[in-house]
C-alpha cells in the first residue's frame, strides 16, 4: 500500500491532539522521542486506498533550538519527508498560529491550516474570510470542530488532494531590504557546506543568535565577520534583531487577520472565565481549591480502581490455586505461583489505578485546570528550585509511585523532571501502610496515628531535601521562572480522554510488564535455589544474600537475615515485607516472633528504612524508563543511602537517649 | 511606572521589558511592548495577565523585568 507521512504542528491548546485522535483513531501509539523524554505520539489511517502516517509533534509557540521540544519538531521536519504538514491553528487567537505558520513555512512547502475550534468564533461574534487569508497567505485552510468530529473528512480530503498535487508557490516573508542582504549574505556562506536544514532558516537563526544554531555553525562560518555585520546593523536600526524579526512577523500577521475579519460584532466580553481564574489561583482559596481537588483525584484513583483491584488480586489467586492444584511439576508452580504471578500481577493489578490517573489527569489537561494548578503550586515550588506544575505527580506519590512517576511527563522541562522524578520515591506511597500498621501496632499501640503520620511527614522533608540538594548542586542553572499559558475552560471530550488514557496505559503495560517480568524471574530463583523445598530461606541464596547485607543494619538495630531477606522482597513491592516476615516467622505468632528481634526503637529504625531505602521493581522500572538508566542508579543508591543514614542516625540517637 | 511585580489588579500598558531573554518569551506567546494588557492576579505568586483572548501566568522572575503604567 502507498504511504504517506503526515505531521501535525501547532500552538499548544489548539486541540492538535483531539484532531490526532479523530483521525487515527485508537490506530495510534505513544513513545518517546529518541534520546529525549518527551512524549511522542503516532498513528495511521487509511483513506482511499493510501496509509496516512500521522505523527504529532510538540506543541510550540516559536522554533528555536533552545528548548527540546522545539529541536524535536525541527529535527523531524529536517530529517524525515513529510509529505504534508498540517499546521493547527486556535480560531480564536489566530495570529499566534499564523506566526509558527511563517516559521514552519521556512522549512515545508506542502501546508494546510487547521482552523479548529471554529465554534468558538461563533460565540465570539468573529467570521474570517478564508479565501482573502488562503490568498494572502498561499495555504489551503481547513475548517474543524476537533472534540465535536466535525471537518475531519474534509481535512482527510485536503490531505489526500495536497499529497497528489504539484507543489505550489509557498508564501515568502520579507523581512526587509537591510534584513534580507544580511540574510542572503549569511546563506551563501552556509550554502557551501550542504547542511541538511534549509539554509535560509539557519541563516535566520544566526541572526536571532539561537544558541544552538549559533554553537552548530559558528565553527563552519567565519562567525565573527557575519557577527560584526549583524551588531553594525542593530546598531543602524537601534533594536536587537532577534525582537525586531519576531515584531515584523506579528506586525505582517497582524495586518493579514484584521483585513479578513468580516465581521466582529460588539466584543463580548468573558468575563465568566477572568472570575474562575480570580477564585482558582486566589493565594488563598487556590490552593484549598488545588488540595481539593488532588484529595478528589486521589480518592478517584484509589477508591474508584480499588474494586478492580481487588478483582484482578482475586483472579490472580484463583490462577495460583489453580496451578497449585495442577498436576505440574512443583518447580513450574513454584515459578509460576511465587515467581511470575507474584512479580507481573504486581503491575498488572495498577492498571486500574494507573488508568484512571490518567484519566483525571486528561481531564485536568482538557479543562484547563492543569495551567491554574501550576500557578498556584509555584510559589513553593520555586523556592526549591521547581516548577508549580511538579506539586502535581509529587502528590500523587501518594498513593502510589509508579502513577506518580509517569505523571511526570505533564513537566516540559528535563531538569524538572528528574528532579521531580528523583524525589518521589521518598513519598510514601499507600503499599508502606502495611508496614507501618504492623509494626506501630504491635510497638507503639497508643499513638500509632502520630507514628505513622510522622513517618509519611519524614518522607515529604527527605523528598524535598531532594530536591533542594539536586537543584543547587547537580543542575546548577537557574530555575526557570514560570511563564504558562492559561488556555480557555472547555468541557472535555470524553472519547479522547479515554482512548487518550487507554493508549498511555498500554504503552505502560508493554514496557514496564516485560522488565518486571525479568525482575520477577531473578528474584524467584534466587529464592528457589539450591533448596527448593525451603523457598526463601537463610539456606537459599535469598537468605544468603540477606545474611551478607545485615551486618550494614548493625547500628541500624536490625542485623539479623530475617529483616535482610524482608528488605529484599520489598523491592518487588514494599507490602511483601509484612508478607515475608509473615512467612518466616509464621503467621501465627509473628508479633510474638517480632517482639523478640525488635524494640521500639529499632521498630521504629526499620519503618524508616522501609520507607526510605530503595523504589520498588515496579517504580525503579517505569523511573528508568522516563529518566535513564543512569539515574535509575543514582536513584538506588541515594534512596538506599538516605534510607541507612536516617535509619542509623535515629536509631543510634534514640538508644543513647533512652540510655539503652 | 511600576513593575509588573508589584502592581494591583487593573489595566496597564506594558513600557518596557528589561532583558531581552524574558522580552522573547512573552514575545513568543503574543504579548509585545505597547500593549494593553489587564492584571487578573497580582504578586505574591505568579501574576496573571490578559491581553485580547491571550491570558498569561507569569513567574515573580520574569514580572520583576516588565515594567508598567497604569492606565485606568
Amino acid at each position: 500500500m502507498e504511504e504517506k507521512i503526515i505531521a501535525i504542528a501547532g500552538n499548544p491548546n489548539t486541540g492538535k491532539t483531539t484532531i490526532f485522535n479523530a483521525l487515527t483513531g485508537a490506530r495510534q501509539k505513544v513513545g518517546n522521542w529518541p534520546g529525549v523524554t518527551v512524549e511522542k505520539k503516532e498513528g495511521y489511517y487509511i483513506y482511499k486506498g493510501i496509509k496516512f502516517n500521522v505523527v504529532d509533534l510538540p506543541g510550540t509557540y516559536t522554533l528555536t533550538g533552545e528548548t527540546e521540544d522545539q529541536k524535536i519538531a525541527i529535527d523531524f521536519l529536517t530529517q524525515n519527508k513529510v509529505d504534508v504538514l498540517i499546521i493547527m491553528a486556535d480560531a480564536i487567537n489566530l495570529e499566534r498560529s499564523l506566526y509558527l505558520l511563517l516559521l514552519l513555512s521556512e522549512f515545508h512547502k506542502n501546508l494546510i491550516i487547521d482552523l479548529n475550534m471554529i465554534d468558538l468564533l461563533e460565540k465570539e461574534g468573529i467570521e474570517y474570510d478564508i479565501q482573502h487569508l488562503e490568498k494572502l497567505l498561499k495555504v489551503k485552510f481547513v475548517k474543524t470542530i476537533g472534540n465535536k468530529n466535525v471537518g475531519i473528512e474534509e481535512l482527510k480530503e485536503e490531505i489526500y488532494k495536497k499529497c497528489n498535487e504539484p507543489l505550489r508557490e509557498t508564501f515568502k516573508f520579507n523581512y526587509g531590504e537591510e534584513v534580507e542582504k544580511i540574510i542572503s549574505e549569511i546563506e551563501s556562506e552556509i550554502n557551501k557546506l550542504n547542511l541538511s536544514y534549509p539554509t535560509r532558516f539557519l541563516a535566520i537563526k544566526i541572526l536571532e543568535k539561537d544558541e544552538y544554531f549559533v554553537n552548530f555553525l559558528k565553527e563552519k562560518i567565519d562567525y565573527e565577520k557575519i557577527s560584526e555585520k549583524i551588531l553594525h546593523l542593530e546598531k543602524t536600526l537601534n533594536k536587537p534583531l532577534d525582537m525586531l524579526l519576531i515584531e515584523k512577523r506579528y506586525g505582517v500577521i497582524h495586518g493579514i487577520v484584521r483585513e479578513s475579519i468580516i465581521e466582529k460584532k460588539k466584543e463580548v466580553k468573558i468575563e465568566i472565565t477572568e472570575k474562575i481564574d480570580k477564585i482558582l489561583t486566589h493565594n488563598f482559596i487556590g490552593p484549598l481549591i488545588f488540595l481539593f481537588i488532588m484529595f478528589l483525584i486521589f480518592n478517584g484513583v484509589f477508591l474508584l480502581g480499588e474494586p478492580f483491584k481487588n478483582f484482578i488480586d482475586l483472579l490472580l489467586e484463583k490462577l495460583k490455586t489453580l496451578i497449585s492444584n495442577s498436576t505440574f511439576s512443583p518447580y513450574l508452580i513454584s515459578l509460576l505461583n511465587e515467581g511470575i504471578i507474584s512479580g507481573v500481577g504486581s503491575v498488572v493489578s495498577f492498571v486500574p489505578n494507573i488508568f484512571l490517573f490518567f484519566f483525571f489527569f486528561s481531564i485536568l489537561e482538557d479543562t484547563g485546570y492543569m495551567a491554574r494548578a501550576a500557578i498556584v503550586s509555584d510559589r513553593i515550588m520555586h523556592k526549591l528550585g521547581l516548577h508549580g506544575k511538579s506539586a502535581i505527580p509529587l502528590i500523587l506519590g501518594f498513593g502510589c509511585n509508579v502513577p506518580a512517576i509517569i505523571g511526570t511527563r505533564i513537566l516540559e522541562s528535563k531538569k524538572d523532571k528528574i528532579l521531580t522524578v528523583l524525589s518521589i520515591p521518598f513519598i510514601s506511597c499507600s503499599a508502606r501502610l502495611p508496614v507501618y500498621i504492623l509494626f506501630t501496632g504491635i510497638f507503639f499501640s497508643k499513638n500509632q496515628g502520630l507514628i505513622i503520620f510522622s513517618l509519611y511527614l519524614l518522607g515529604i522533608i527527605v523528598s524535598l531535601f531532594t530536591i533542594k540538594l539536586f537543584s543547587s548542586f547537580v543542575f546548577k542553572q537557574e530555575s526557570i521562572p514560570l511563564i504558562i499559558e492559561l488556555p480557555p475552560f472547555r468541557s472535555p471530550y470524553w472519547k479522547s480522554v479515554l482512548l487518550e488514557s487507554w493508549t498511555r496505559t498500554r504503552f505502560f503495560l508493554q514496557k514496564a510488564g516485560t522488565l518486571i517480568f525479568l525482575g520477577s524471574l531473578i528474584l524467584w530463583l534466587l529464592s528457589y535455589l539450591p533448596n527448593p523445598e525451603n523457598y526463601g530461606s537463610e539456606y537459599n541464596y535469598i537468605g544468603k544474600i540477606g545474611k551478607i547485607i545485615s551486618p550494614l543494619f548493625k547500628y541500624a538495630g536490625f542485623n539479623f537475615w530475617q529483616a535482610g531477606v524482608a528488605l529484599i522482597f520489598g523491592i518487588y513491592a514494599k507490602e511483601l515485607v509484612v508478607s515475608t516476615f509473615g512467612t518466616l516467622f509464621g503467621v501465627e505468632n509473628l508479633s510474638e516472633s517480632l517482639k523478640i528481634y525488635f524494640n521500639s526503637v529499632s521498630s521504629y529504625s526499620f519503618m524508616i528504612m522501609s520507607l526510605l531505602y530503595m523504589p520498588c521493581l515496579a517504580t525503579l522500572i517505569v523511573l528508568r524508563k522516563e529518566i535513564g538508566g543512569k539515574w535509575a542508579i543514582i536513584s538506588l543508591f541515594w534512596t538506599f543511602f538516605t534510607g541507612w543514614l536516617i535509619s542509623t542516625l535515629f536509631y543510634q540517637v534514640f538508644t543513647f537517649l533512652i540510655g539503652g | 511606572m511600576e513593575k509588573l511585580s508589584e502592581v494591583k489588579e487593573g489595566k496597564y500598558k506594558i513600557l518596557e521589558i528589561s532583558k531581552p531573554g524574558k522580552l522573547k518569551k512573552l514575545s513568543n506567546l503574543g504579548v509585545f511592548v505597547g500593549d494593553i494588557i489587564e492584571v487578573i492576579k497580582s504578586a505574591p505568586g505568579p501574576i496573571i495577565i490578559k491581553k485580547e483572548n491571550i491570558t498569561v501566568g507569569i513567574g515573580y522572575g520574569i514580572a520583576m523585568d516588565v515594567i508598567v503604567e497604569r492606565i485606568e
